[in-house]
């Protein structure tokens, strides 16, 4: 058996962390190979070291049986490796043949684009998912004028255009329907027969069983374990995933004492759909899952930050909307990001003003007085052990932990009812988010409620009452009590209640 | 009907169809519209903003914006009738300075997209900037309207050759250039580029490359223009064309284009262009007093503005 | 930086307060000042006489307080800047020039008409900008082109209206301790721009949404309503302009206010507040105004010509740029 993807030892560091410390990965020709593991295992920066986009700090990695370091993504398209973009690389303006062969567009003697071949080509790609498509995905049509679902397998398609050796699927699957799906499955077996290899990731478990040969399984950066599909079981793999299994401490759980405080019936939104949960005062709800199943867009719904297109919300058993975060904030909310870059921080103004923000609405005040304001202030971030030298400072002279400590001190200092928390530990030191978790447990026991999006399973699992686990932007399952440990939250993060 | 709104129609049509009611009323109000001779004096009237245009439609597909045209036409003018003074008008003379005027379009071009794409500084205020220094380069090279330029130059811009007049030739041929130009895969690219950059990027598009190119191209067709209106006003003039960069974004979103990138083509320019031009025409022939006519242009500029980015919103 | 809300909460030990002075634009500012000074003083003896120094704050005073505007519009960020400036002083200066007709008594109804009529130009301005989403620079490049247009229609193309004398006094005969009212009332002006941008809600908005759009959102500032808001502000202020200028020339012509577009771009930008929005104050841009119009009168000086000007203008644009302003490059 030839192998296609050798991948021995890889290491990638990236600064002081480590994302991965043993990858290993051997994919054979013609083969479709499962890359599994959870939030954080290191699949993602395996595969994007594959398809060039990161170099590797360490190992080997041989294509073909040829020892290849992709120096760009194009090297590693030169070589034959194709990566899937979760539909981020079309142009939304350009027709659906356009983007397909953007930068590889069929030629006439005289230089021109050959229309008449671009069409065609794209037509016979577009066939192949035959009637999985609605009559829109046609060459011509623009693809902002498509469904989310279409748009994915322009994608696709825009991948084969290149006549890949090897494919890396992340989460190809993300938005197509089941028809699509089952036509997308028929597609890569049609490649498998040509020898094609598909490196496939997916949150759907039972997607696996149906369309891999073999599985690899990663965990905290190492590669432990590889198996065929038809020798073990799915609670095999999710056990491989999960490894020891992690039962925290039981907080003294506050679930179902008081009426709620808050309440979603049924709402969808931009990446949701069909979501209902309630949140009693002092709980702490996690929400869990892979990356990108729909927490943060459910929050940032939540917030008022996306519209909501359907479902009820009720603060303390009254309906109420939130259209904009100012009506959010109105009702006691409060929304700390995990993205500081663009949501959280004025940058080049300083800490103290950074600190005011969300109190300037929330008072309403005209004059802002400094001396006032800044012992309140002070007196937030201190609480959260916040280390800084000057309230002037400006905020970037703070290490990522303690600019974070800066934007959720921001919140308390308007006194919210309820907090959400979008992954608010990405990304800082352990020191951090300890100190982060210790308030956020006291403010829970003062009777705030609070929903807590991480991609750490960890932290869910030590500091959550409940958790509602999210699979394709609906609740799979929600975990509490006995059911509340890594075993049970890997499993239903792939699917499978 | 709502079938009949969602179907895939060029955004220029809008263009099209408005400069055909203008065309009617122009031959109302105008005396003899249809007239070669009066048909050939509007052309050249026009055919300056229509070139600018052109080249600024790339530059804006592309996601850029460059308001240096008018300051490069002026530079352009001074240099090529400067030249053609020093070498004493004969008709080497000519072509060396039509060709030191181009080949000075094409370094301001350059260093527009060299300052934009490559030191990354932001292409509105940039290009402003450079427009500045463009123009200071114009005061300096003839730092008062005059120098006579060669009859032959402005006779034959102003006559014919092989019987049709030289300023329709030059419309035919940046036709034909617009033409050729939108079925290369480059103008795909600028799409591309301004409508998912990143996108682009992944795509393995040189970015860089591609919005330098839009650039320099801006800059020969303003250039061009430049040799258009020496052509008409028979001199050089530091102040010339600086109503060129705004027109030129007027017609390039009258024709289409959204000012936001991706999305339109050079073909709807030219229409916007001529609209334009048509506008000012019917506002001087319909008998408005001179002083309302600089503010119907920039109310209908502004509207055409406004109605463009509200259009591209549905 | 001495702007914002907090530079008096704290002090710091002298010799870091000596290092971020010396980085600090203002500091630049106020140096290239003294420096200009010498040298004008020593080329043609009498430049850094008192007179002529009044003289010269009182061309400051006038750009300062068009930049002031043009300070609120570049920091509320979003590539802010407005073009239009020019073109309201203009307006405010005919206007005001046909309101007041050389009446003293008239000259307070003349100031509000002004302000009121170029506060409405702006707030239109702020509107195509946010809610129609047209970009900045190419919504106040239109204005300026429909107010010019404006103009042509209001006077008829002939010079009308003329200065109170009480004006005229006011912004060209000395009334207090030998300097003219205008410096007065630049620096009141001064102190409500200081306080405005580093006391109030508003301030602290603008600021923060030039910092950071998105975050601004986030906790509940109304982006819009501010950005609509700055860019009247901005009209208003060229159309206080307006009113000095036609002060200081006594009778108002149409492309007045013309010359006065680009340098307060300058002189914000030199005063340190970035074209990116999100830092700077209007005590550079103070600084920054005087620093032009003193650079502006040494060249005249210099006998140096039109040309040599805009290219020195030009050139500090783009340098200014390339300091403050850069752009992120894509990544995957």
């Amino acid at each position: 058996m030839n192998m296609a993807i050798e991948a021995k030892s890889l290491t990638k560091t990236f600064g002081s962390v480590r994302a991965l410390t043993e990858g290993r990965l051997r994919v054979a020709e013609g083969e479709i190979h499962a890359l599994l593991g959870a939030n954080g295992c290191g699949k993602s920066t395996l595969s994007k070291i594959i398809a060039g986009t990161h170099a590797p700090s360490s190992g080997s990695l041989r294509i073909n049986g040829q020892e290849v370091s992709f120096a760009s993504p194009r090297a590693a398209e030169d070589a034959g490796v194709a990566l899937f973009y979760q539909e981020l690389s079309l142009i939304p303006q350009l027709s659906v043949e356009a983007n397909i062969f953007l930068g590889r567009e069929p030629r006439t003697a005289v230089g021109a684009i050959d229309r008449k071949a671009m069409r065609a080509m794209a037509q016979k790609l577009i066939d192949r998912f035959g009637e999985a498509v609605g009559p829109g995905l046609r060459p011509e049509a623009r693809v902002s004028d498509l469904q989310p679902g279409e748009r994915q397998i322009v994608e696709i398609l825009k991948v084969y255009a290149k006549n890949p050796r090897i494919v890396i699927m992340d989460e190809a699957t993300a938005a197509l329907d089941s028809r699509q799906v089952a036509v997308f499955f028929d597609f890569l077996r049609e490649k498998r027969g040509e020898g094609v290899s598909t490196v496939f990731i997916s949150h759907r478990l039972a997607e696996v069983f149906a369309i891999c040969d073999r599985i690899t399984v990663m965990r905290n950066g190492e590669t432990v374990a590889e198996m065929t599909v038809a020798d073990t079981t799915q609670e095999e793999v999710v056990r491989m995933m999960v490894g020891d299994i992690h039962r925290p401490q039981k907080r003294a759980a506050k679930t179902g004492t008081a009426t709620p405080i808050f309440e979603v019936r049924n709402i969808t939104g931009a990446r949701f759909h069909d979501v209902s949960l309630s949140l009693a005062p002092g709980e702490i709800l996690g929400l869990g899952g892979l990356q990108g199943q729909g927490q943060s867009a459910l929050l940032r719904g939540l917030f008022g930050i996306t519209p909501l297109t359907a479902g009820t919300l009720h603060l303390e058993g009254r309906a109420c909307r939130m259209r904009r975060p100012a009506q959010a904030m109105a009702e006691g909310l409060a929304y700390v990001s995990g993205d500081r870059v663009s949501d959280s921080v004025l940058q080049g103004r300083s800490i103290y003003e950074n600190l005011l923000a969300a109190l300037v609405m929330r008072e309403g005040k005209l004059w802002l007085s400094p001396r006032q304001m800044a012992p309140r202030l002070s007196a937030e971030a201190a609480s959260l052990k916040t280390k800084y030298a000057q309230l002037s400072d400006a905020i970037n002279t703070l290490s990522g932990g303690n600019q974070q400590k800066v934007f959720i001190a921001r919140w308390l200092a308007t006194q919210p009812r309820i907090l959400l928390l979008d992954d608010p530990t990405k990304g800082i030191d352990l020191g951090a988010k300890a100190d982060l978790f210790a308030l956020i447990r006291d403010l829970a026991d003062k009777g705030v409620g609070i929903i807590l999006y991480s991609s750490e399973e960890s932290e869910l699992l030590d500091n959550c009452d409940r958790i509602a686990v999210f699979n394709g932007g609906a609740v799979v399952t929600e975990l509490s009590g006995a059911t509340l440990d890594s075993f049970h939250l890997t499993r239903a993060a792939f699917g499978e209640s | 009907m709502r079938a009949l709104l969602k179907m895939e129609r060029p955004a220029w049509l809008l263009a099209a169809a408005a400069l055909v009611v203008l065309v009617v009323i122009n031959g109302l109000v105008q005396k003899g519209f249809f007239a070669p001779m009066v048909l050939q004096s509007n052309l050249t009237t026009f055919l300056p903003l229509v070139l600018v245009a052109i080249g600024q439609t790339y530059v804006i597909l592309a996601g850029d914006i460059d308001l240096s045209v008018g300051a490069v036409a002026a530079l352009v003018n001074v240099i090529t009738v400067s030249v053609m003074a020093a070498l004493g008008g004969s008709a080497g003379a000519i072509a060396a300075g039509m060709a030191a005027g181009i080949l000075v379009a094409v370094a301001c071009g350059l260093l527009n997209g060299l300052l934009i794409a490559v030191l990354r500084l932001q292409p509105m205020v940039t290009t402003f900037g450079t427009g500045i220094i463009f123009s200071a380069l114009a005061l300096w090279v003839l730092p008062q309207a005059g120098l006579v330029v060669p009859d032959a130059y402005w006779s034959t811009y102003g006559g014919a050759i092989l019987d049709v007049p030289t300023v329709l030739w030059i419309l035919l041929l940046a036709g034909l250039f617009v033409f050729v130009l939108a079925r290369l895969p480059f103008q795909s690219w600028l799409k591309a580029v301004g409508g998912n950059r990143s996108g682009a990027f992944q795509s393995g598009l040189p970015l860089t490359g591609i919005r330098i190119k839009a650039f320099v191209l801006s800059a020969i067709f303003a250039g061009l223009a430049a040799l258009c209106l020496t052509g008409e006003t028979a001199t050089g003039d530091p102040l010339m064309g600086q109503s060129l960069g705004m027109g030129s974004i007027s017609a390039v979103a009258l024709g289409g284009t959204l000012l936001s990138g991706g999305v339109g083509g050079a073909m709807g320019s030219i229409l916007g262009a001529l609209l334009l031009g048509m506008i000012g025409n019917v506002i001087y022939f319909a008998g408005l007093p001179y002083e309302y006519q600089t503010l119907v242009q920039g109310l209908i500029v502004l509207a055409a503005l406004a109605g463009g980015v509200v259009l591209a919103r549905r | 930086m001495s702007d914002g809300l907090t530079s008096d909460i704290n002090a710091r030990p002298w010799q870091t307060k000596a290092l971020t002075l010396l980085r600090d634009p203002l500091t630049l500012a106020l140096l290239a000042i003294v420096v200009m000074l010498g040298i004008g003083e020593a080329l043609s003896p009498g430049f850094a006489r008192g007179d002529q120094i009044v003289r010269l704050l009182t061309v400051a005073a006038l750009l300062g307080i068009a930049a002031a505007g043009q300070n609120l519009v570049i920091l509320s960020g979003g590539a802010g800047i407005d073009l239009s400036v020019g073109a309201l002083i203009s307006f405010g200066a005919v206007v005001a020039g046909n309101v007041m007709n050389g009446a003293d008594a008239a000259i307070l109804p003349a100031i509000l008409a002004a302000i009121a009529v170029t506060f409405l130009f702006g707030c239109v301005n702020g509107i195509g900008v946010t809610v129609i989403r047209i970009p900045p620079i190419v919504m106040t490049l239109g204005m300026m082109a429909v107010v010019q247009g404006g103009l042509v229609v209001f006077s008829q193309g002939i010079p009308s209206g003329n200065a109170a004398p009480a004006l005229m006094n006011f912004i060209n005969k000395p009334m207090l301790f030998g300097l003219p009212g205008i410096l007065f009332a630049w620096l009141a002006l001064s102190i409500a721009m200081v306080i405005l941008l580093r006391r109030t809600s508003l301030g602290f908005a603008i600021y923060a949404i030039g910092a950071n759009e998105q975050a601004a959102r986030l906790v509940g500032l109304p982006v819009k309503t501010v950005r609509v808001l700055v860019f009247g502000l901005s009209g208003a202020l060229a159309g206080l302009t307006g009113v000095m200028v036609i002060g200081y020339t006594g009778n108002s012509f149409i492309s007045v206010g013309d010359q006065y577009m680009l340098p307060t771009i300058i002189a914000v930008v030199i005063g340190g507040t970035s074209l990116a929005g999100g830092s700077g104050g209007y005590v550079g841009t103070v600084a920054g105004a005087i620093a032009l119009v003193l650079l502006q009168s040494l060249l005249t000086t210099l006998h140096l010509e039109v040309w040599g000007r805009q290219l020195i203008f030009g050139a500090t644009l783009l340098v200014l740029l390339g300091m403050y302003g850069r752009q992120q490059a894509p990544r995957v």
